[in-house]
């Protein structure tokens, strides 16, 4: 039973981190093409949202672990 | 050098003092799995910070020149804080578990209050 948390807790996880990133990911390569003077902005942006978003899954994956390693 | 470039430099700064107050507390403290949980949490924390950054500065470039990159590491970071999680379990009369998972989340806060003290 612990082993079917820690993959659903996993797999949720990396399904919340790749929407995420894809979608900062894809607005920023956006605004870059489109203004390249702002690309540091655009990257700090990015660099945090970026930060934000991969916090809740590390969580997800370290709570996996414990659990399947108790 | 740009803002990104300053921000970079500004937060593996902080890191080291971090990393060196925590050796600090693990050799003058009496908690010393609790400071070496906290070392090895904020050690895995800031190879992150640094992937993290090498990824968003190589796709900057890239998207700035129309080529392509391979991914952005997420699942290298979801993995360095699961090895973190592993040392943890296997050396656990050395390593604090809740200070590693404490550790793993510096990062985070140092980019955070670094947002917010430079957002001007």
């Amino acid at each position: 039973m612990g082993l079917v948390a820690a993959a659903i807790a996993v797999g949720l996880a990396a399904v919340g981190a790749g929407i995420g990133n894809g979608l900062i990911v894809g607005r920023t390569v956006e605004g870059i093409a489109r203004q390249p003077e702002l690309r540091g902005t655009l990257q700090t942006t990015m660099f945090i949202g970026v930060a934000l978003v991969e916090a809740i899954p590390i969580i997800g994956v370290v709570i996996a672990f414990i659990v399947m390693g108790q | 050098m740009d803002t990104f470039q300053h921000m970079i430099t500004r937060q593996r700064k902080w890191m080291f003092y971090l990393l060196a107050l925590l050796v600090l507390g693990w050799g003058l403290t009496p908690y010393k799995s609790v400071f070496l949980g906290l070392l090895l949490g904020s050690a895995l924390s800031f190879y992150n910070l640094w992937l993290m950054q090498r990824k968003i500065r190589k796709l900057g470039e890239a998207s700035g020149e129309s080529k392509s990159v391979k991914g952005l590491g997420t699942f290298s970071r979801l993995a360095s804080g699961a090895l973190a999680v592993v040392i943890a379990l296997q050396f656990e009369d050395h390593f604090h578990l809740i200070a590693v998972v404490l550790g793993l989340m510096t990062v985070y806060f140092v980019i955070m209050i670094d947002y917010l003290v430079y957002k001007g």
